[in-house]
């Protein structure tokens, strides 16, 4: 048996707003084992994002009861979060949110530098990754001189290079274009292969598709969760759910 | 029409949607026209109040004296005053006044032994030059003495009191001020007027001196021509003016400098206040160009708003300026005596004034609200930051060297807007150079005090008068610049807020990948503090160059601050400028991550 990288129970995040709370994330038990790729897809509002965020200490919960690793990490602090998230977890974002006054490798090597690496090693270690990534050439610059999908590359690399033990991945496709997608679909699609623990959220069920486990989501809570690589045929499945978005 | 109607429109509407923005830009722009007012008011009001006083007291255009010895008989006496008296009659000679005795006796003031310059005065009034009463009244056919109106004030005498001359105890009768005579402490020993009767009571002590005759002509412009031409003419009404006004123009030359910082600080404010503003305004540019609003219309959209506060500022820095002008005036010993007025608004000054906000507006608006406008509409509308697009030569430099993480962080996020880090640096420059004026015009004040008698003051009235003009100028001084310190530290709270919510995405990411906001807001304050110590770099030889010149031809010292003064001043303006800066960060700091992020 796997080892368990997160574990939520009973985890809840309502908002408040003029009218009634948002119910975002509204009671969600969710184990997510060593290896794993998860994919979460739902309609828009239904919670996925904020449960992602949660999970990767961006949003506090109201309740309920949170472990990464062998860690409860519910009611930690800012600071305790942040060491925690630089060991533990990448986040890869729709929009990319690279630092835009630091080049692409400085983006990279930044998280090794936060957890003591020399300025050499995490040098050598981010300039392995964009070449790996495809992006070396572009090392030197500023985000405001990348291409979408270069940018993502450099946003993978950054989640990476201190060999997290999860990989949270917020729309990773959604400001990309078809090409761009596919490449990125293929490096996740490695990722997976490599068993790097991965939950990522997306509309997009080709980039569902790359992973082993689907979570659907509504009203804030997981409504199914499915395996794909048993049962019915992975597409055949992905085109029912992508019927959420019409 | 319609254009012009839309881009007022618009323009009120930012007005509003930000309104503490605006009143701080307008708060900056006034204390700037204020300024500005009130050197071009000073240098007007010292002159329109000499002219004032030279009109009440039929002030003399040409003065002429002529000197007696001890030794001289009554008829050679007369034979003096009668070949000075010979004058009036010379062509272009209107009016006469004198000749009169004058000389100068030993006195006792309060116990206190001075030396006095008498004048014996007829009862009536002068032809030329019959000073004007500012207390009691003028002299008659008793025995009296009327003071001259700063010699009055600095021995503190009033009508009734008794003073001693010449061994001989005289009532005062009044005090009085003219423009032939200068006034105490400035011209020394001090001037008294005397009644004929007292004249004759103190004898043979005004044996030593001589006759003054005052003219006035029928062109003042010729009383050089006419000196040239009569060589017992000593002043002219030129000289006499440039003297008394000689003070003021020395107040205004500083404020002339204070008028450089402020606008220097104003630029700097605004242009931070400014490229803030558009950042946020980004997306509504966008906004407006994709609806059909021509870049240009965009532009004057901003300079209106930008103009209106500036015309604003303006009004009100004349308003203040104008009110503040006889106050200050007064600081100075030649324009108390002169009595100064509130002077009106002229449209010369109002135009300057105008001007120099407008220049700084324009300075401030057209760089930014150009850089906005050029941008795509499809940018504008993704984004609300403007991201850099080089890394340049300065952030490789620092990605060499050996500084920790934060520091390193810090340094490359003061690189990242280099222009506001210049107006930042400039502001806070400004701010250490008027500290380390105050603390040198401080201590340069407490010195003086201990130290007592310069050689040249021969009596302690003269010296407590003297000191009570410098602590007066003094005061002047500290509250000028206390005024422009605290204009500094709005400028240096803008600055630290824009610069924190500039700041805030990239230290939201930086935490999305482990780290702290304690290293966030680290980053962020060796950021900020970076300018500031640059600044003092800056600013304290700027401050003592500053206080120099300021007190070139007074009474104080040279600057005499100790090293530890300086190292202290450095210190304690890195630890408020740390605070300030550290306030919005920590507070930014404390965010949820996600909020910050979805801001983009």
């Amino acid at each position: 048996m796997s080892a368990v990288v997160v574990r939520a129970e009973g985890l809840r995040r309502h908002f408040r707003g003029d009218g009634e709370p948002v119910r975002a994330v509204d009671g969600v038990d969710l184990v997510v084992e060593q290896g794993e790729a998860v994919s979460i897809m739902g309609p828009s509002g239904c919670g996925k994002s904020t449960l992602l965020h949660l999970l990767g200490g961006l949003e506090r919960p109201d309740a309920g009861t949170l472990i990464v690793g062998d860690q409860r990490v519910d009611r930690l602090s800012e600071a305790s979060w942040a060491r925690l998230r630089r060991r533990t977890i990448g986040f890869v974002f729709q929009a990319f949110h690279l630092v835009d006054q630091l080049t692409a490798i400085e983006n990279v090597e930044l998280p090794a530098l936060l957890v003591g690496t020399s300025r050499r090693a995490a040098r050598r270690r981010a300039t392995e990754l964009l070449e790996r990534l495809g992006v070396a050439d572009r090392a030197g610059h500023l985000p405001d001189r990348l291409s979408g999908g270069q940018l993502q590359r450099v946003a993978l690399g950054r989640a990476l290079i201190n060999e997290p033990l999860l990989v949270l991945a917020d729309e990773p496709t959604g400001n990309l274009d078809s090409q761009a997608t596919g490449e990125i679909l293929q490096l996740f699609a490695e990722l997976r292969d490599t068993h790097q623990t991965l939950v990522l959220v997306t509309h997009d069920p080709r980039v569902a598709a790359t992973a082993e486990r689907l979570l659907s989501m509504r009203d804030g809570t997981i409504v199914e969760d499915t395996r794909l690589d048993g049962g019915l045929p992975r597409q055949t499945l992905l085109a029912q759910l992508a019927g959420w978005e019409a | 029409m319609g254009a012009g109607r839309l881009v007022v429109g618009l323009a009120w509407r930012n007005v509003r949607h930000r309104p503490w923005q605006a009143l701080l830009l307008l708060l900056a722009l006034s204390v700037a026209t204020t300024t500005i007012t009130l050197t071009m008011a000073l240098v007007d009001v010292s002159g329109r109040s000499w002219e004032r006083v030279s009109q009440s007291t039929n002030g003399f255009h040409v003065g002429a004296g002529a000197e007696i010895s001890p030794d001289m008989s009554p008829a050679q006496l007369e034979r003096v005053r009668a070949e000075l008296a010979r004058l009036g009659d010379a062509p272009g000679v209107v009016a006469v006044g004198g000749p009169w005795r004058q000389a100068q006796v030993d006195a006792e003031i309060h116990g206190v032994p001075l030396r006095l310059r008498v004048q014996v005065r007829d009862p009536g009034s002068a032809a030329v030059d019959q000073p004007l009463v500012t207390a009691g009244h003028w002299l008659d056919d008793r025995e009296g003495v009327v003071l001259e109106d700063g010699f009055a004030a600095a021995a503190s005498l009033q009508p009734g009191d008794t003073i001693t001359i010449a061994g001989q105890r005289v009532a005062v009768r009044g005090a009085a001020l003219t423009v032939s005579l200068g006034p105490y402490p400035t011209d020394q020993p001090a001037w008294v007027w005397i009644s004929a009767a007292t004249a004759a009571r103190l004898g043979t002590a005004l044996d030593e001196g001589g006759y003054e005759l005052d003219l006035r002509l029928a062109d003042p412009d010729q009383a050089e021509s006419f000196a040239a031409a009569h060589p017992e003419v000593g002043d002219t009404w030129q000289e006499s003016k440039s003297e008394a006004v000689a003070d003021i123009e020395d107040l205004a030359a500083v404020f002339g400098i204070l008028a450089v910082f402020v606008v220097v600080l104003t630029i700097g404010t605004a242009v931070i206040l400014v490229a803030g503003r558009m950042a946020a305004q980004i997306r509504q540019v966008g906004t407006l160009k994709a609806v059909g609003v021509t870049p240009g219309q965009v532009t004057c959209v901003l300079l209106v708003e930008y103009l209106a506060v500036a015309l604003l500022a303006t009004a009100v820095g004349l308003a203040v300026g104008g009110l503040l002008t006889p106050p200050l005036a007064r600081v100075t010993r030649v324009l108390s005596v002169y009595g100064a007025q509130t002077p009106p608004i002229t449209w010369p000054r109002a135009a300057t004034a105008f001007a120099a906000t407008t220049a700084v507006v324009v300075l401030a608006t057209v760089r930014p609200a150009l850089r906005g406008v050029r941008r795509s509409t499809l940018r504008s509308l993704a984004s609300n930051t403007r991201p850099p697009h080089r890394p340049g030569r300065l952030s490789h430099a620092i990605t060499r060297l050996p500084l920790p993480l934060p520091v390193w962080l810090g340094l490359r996020g003061a690189n990242r807007r280099r222009g506001r880090f210049l107006a930042n640096t400039l502001g806070l420059t400004v701010g250490i150079t008027l500290l380390i004026t105050a603390v040198a015009l401080r201590t340069g004040v407490d010195t003086l005090r201990q130290k007592g008698l310069p050689p040249y003051e021969p009596d302690p009235i003269s010296l407590a008068a003297s000191i009570a003009n410098q602590a007066r100028a003094s005061s002047l001084g500290f509250t000028v610049a206390a005024l422009l310190i605290a204009l500094a530290l709005i400028n240096a709270t803008v600055a630290a807020v824009f610069a924190a919510h500039d700041h805030a995405r990239n230290h939201a990411i930086m935490r999305t990948v482990g780290a702290t906001p304690a290293q966030t807001v680290t980053a962020f304050l060796v950021a900020q503090l970076t300018s500031c110590l640059l600044a003092c770099g800056l600013g304290i030889p700027l401050g003592i160059a500053f206080y120099e010149s300021s007190i070139r031809g007074g009474v104080l010292d040279p600057i005499g601050l100790s090293a530890l003064t300086y190292v202290a001043t450095i210190l304690a303006a890195l630890a408020l400028y740390a605070l300030i800066s550290a306030i919005p960060a920590r507070l930014l700091a404390r965010r949820p991550i996600t909020p910050q992020l979805a801001y983009e």
